[in-house]
């Protein structure tokens, strides 16, 4: 019994986690129609910025977070404006731009490893505790994942709901064509996508560097989870991302209960394959 | 025959002739030795890489320095088998080979070394790893040799000393691969083979950060001892997970670098490290030499995978050096293990001589070492056959 509370812990942490990683992709992907992998290597980018103004600058360790949420916003539009855009104005097909954003996938990951090195990085000017209840534990950063999760969705959907640029996002997302022709900035709004979900993997990013450390590879996990998770959510749908991001999580975790951990990856796939047979448009069909 | 015919003849039979005896003559003396590595340069777990290559490169350097081997010097060629990726070695060996002209190889990773054995053995290089330490690159090829214990003989060696502190029930963590597989096989006949038992055995992919919940298994069997079976740096994570869920139990590793001890900070406190033994000493000339000149070149003092590599470098150019003094087309694949077989006995900067077994292992001794203050000190030596 303590090992199943121990798991059910560790699914909401990593739910959390995933959740804030899938957010992130979801609204640039449910936006802007990109299939941004490089979302990976940028997720990546801003943690190792993080870190670098940490522990190389030596900044306080909140600063260091809010400038790298800046710059990984920044690196986002970045991003759409070099890369994705000249494809948009071209009208390449859509293949031409997820080639694209593998290349810059691959680009990136290897210029962390080339700037910061290959090396595993952590802070360890950050102190957090671990909390028992009973036998089960968390740590004040798996807190803080699951306070991250739920103050960035929060504020992911007021936006969305009652600002005029975030209605004009939902709109873009529904009908990009009749966005533009009733005036909608698509350009400009595309640029607020990318810069607000880049941001949101910034935030994921900080509190992986606490929990785990960085290292070059771990954009490839990020966007895997994200992308599963948007699909499996329903694309399009932020609230159906954030449902299958803890699905995830919690399948990863509990599943682990009763048979060996080694199968742990599988089982995401197995949830794939099953979604997209039995439930083509995801868990939260859009209208 | 005509004038013409035989002239053609002539002329023909001195082309060849020439021919085959400038063949014979590169065949016998190449411009240059050339050496294939095939290490962890990228992907999860370029630590690797980095030590293995820059122990073989040192090696090179300091025979070149002292005018090579007769004359003729050594290259070293890397090449990235990515932390693993069985098709990028297989790539990379079959480069070496064909591209390259390499007579022998210095693999690494026990996954890398299976899939790169079969073309060594096919086309007769010579095979040095000095990295994997699966079992089954034992005994399969006449062209395969280890430089360093395999994890039967480590597994033996953790598996008494945690019977020896008292342990009766021993969990393992380990990575999902060739390497994580043979462990855990290993440890598990050695430790039930002393009558204890094994009360769990959880395994993640390689790439994994989150290994939470391998972690609470673990401590879910409420083992007395744990054997950490992941390589640099998922074995600092591991040490840094269960020790922040309050598990004291000892921590026993064969895997463990400088990239670990950062990782797990703090936690690395205590975990203790069955492996081979390398340490630079007043008493062992080459090893204080060699730890000298490789912290003057890359800055930080050399772990036991840079000494297998050195010394492997050092064991193909004295094999060459010994295939040479023969005579004849010396530089081939065949001609360097037939030269091993003749003595299979080397100097080591290990200290003393290494020998190779009859499966093709050279022995070294084993000891077990214990974290205190970031460093690995020595504890004792332990069985480790």
């Amino acid at each position: 019994m303590d090992l199943l509370i121990q798991l059910t812990l560790n699914g909401l942490f990593n739910g959390a986690h995933f959740a804030l990683l899938a957010m992130g992709f979801a609204l640039i992907f449910g936006t802007t129609g990109v299939v941004h992998f490089a979302y990976g290597p940028v997720y990546a980018v801003g943690a190792y910025a993080i870190w670098a103004l940490a522990a190389l600058v030596g900044l306080p360790f909140w600063l260091a977070v809010l400038l790298g949420i800046a710059f990984t916003a920044a690196l986002g539009v970045g991003c759409y404006l070099f890369i994705y855009r000249p494809f948009e104005i071209s009208g390449s097909p859509p293949f031409v731009v997820l080639v694209a954003s593998l290349g810059l996938f691959i680009v990136m990951k290897n210029l962390i490893g080339i700037v910061f090195g290959t090396g595993v990085k952590t802070v360890d000017s950050v102190a957090y505790d671990v909390h028992f209840v009973g036998d089960a534990f968390f740590t004040t950063v798996q807190v803080g994942q699951v306070a991250a999760a739920l103050l960035v969705g929060c504020g992911i959907a007021l936006f969305l709901r009652a600002s005029r640029y975030g209605k004009a996002i939902r709109a873009m997302a529904d009908n990009r064509e009749m966005a533009t022709v009733i005036g909608i900035d698509t350009t400009r709004l595309s640029m607020l996508v990318f810069a607000l979900g880049s941001a949101v993997s910034a935030v994921a990013g900080a509190l992986v560097l606490l929990r785990d450390g960085l290292n070059p590879n771990m954009g490839f996990g990020a966007v895997f989870v994200a992308f599963v998770a948007v699909i499996v959510g329903g694309v399009g749908s932020l609230r159906g991302a954030v449902i299958a991001a803890f699905l995830l999580a919690f399948v990863q975790s509990l599943g682990m209960w009763q048979i060996p951990t080694e199968w742990q990856n599988t089982i995401v796939f197995v949830v794939l394959f099953g979604f997209l047979l039995a439930r083509p448009s995801g868990i939260v069909r859009r209208a | 025959m005509s004038k013409r015919t035989l002239f053609a003849a002539l002329v023909l039979s001195s082309a060849l002739s020439t021919g085959a005896l400038s063949t014979t003559a590169l065949a016998a003396d190449p411009a240059v030795y050339k050496i294939g590595g095939i290490f962890a340069m990228t992907g999860a777990s370029p630590h690797y890489g980095k030590v293995m290559s820059a122990g073989a490169q040192l090696a090179v350097d300091e025979i070149n320095a002292q005018g090579g081997i007769d004359g003729i010097k050594l290259q070293l060629v890397i090449e990235d088998h990515k932390s693993g990726s069985a098709q990028a070695a297989v790539a990379g060996m079959n480069r070496l080979i064909d591209v390259e002209g390499v007579k022998a190889v210095l693999p690494s990773f026990s996954t890398v070394t299976l899939a790169t054995m079969p073309i060594g053995d096919q086309k007769k290089v010579m095979m040095i790893n000095g990295g994997g330490v699966s079992a089954q690159t034992v005994g399969t090829s006449p062209y395969m040799f280890n430089i360093r214990s395999m994890a039967s003989d480590l597994a033996a060696g953790i598996a008494h000393r945690a019977a020896e502190q008292g342990a009766k029930k021993l969990a393992q963590i380990a990575i999902k691969s060739e390497f994580g597989d043979a462990t855990i096989a290993a440890t598990t006949k050695a430790w039930e083979g002393m009558g204890l038992k094994m009360v769990a055995a959880e395994q993640f992919q390689a790439d994994a950060a989150n290994i939470d919940t391998q972690v609470a298994k673990l401590r879910a069997s409420q083992p007395d001892a744990i054997a950490n079976w992941p390589t640099t740096p998922q074995a600092g994570l591991a040490v840094k997970r269960m020790r922040e869920l309050g598990m004291k139990q000892p921590v026993y590793c064969m895997e463990w670098t400088a990239e670990d001890t950062k990782v797990a900070g703090k936690h690395a406190e205590g975990v203790e490290v069955v492996t081979d033994y390398f340490a630079a000493t007043e008493e062992n000339p080459w090893s204080k030499r060699f730890a000298d000149a490789y912290k003057a070149k890359f800055g930080e003092m050399p772990d036991f995978y840079a000494a297998n590599y050195y010394e492997g470098v050092y064991v193909i150019a004295e094999l060459i050096r010994r295939a040479k003094a023969k005579g004849g087309d010396y530089y081939s694949g065949e001609r360097l293990v037939q030269a091993l077989w003749e003595n299979p006995t080397f100097d080591s900067v290990y200290g003393k001589t290494l020998t190779f077994r009859k499966n093709g292992v050279a022995q070294k001794p084993v000891a077990v070492f214990r974290l205190e203050n970031g460093e690995q000190k020595f504890v004792k030596f332990t069985t480790g056959e």
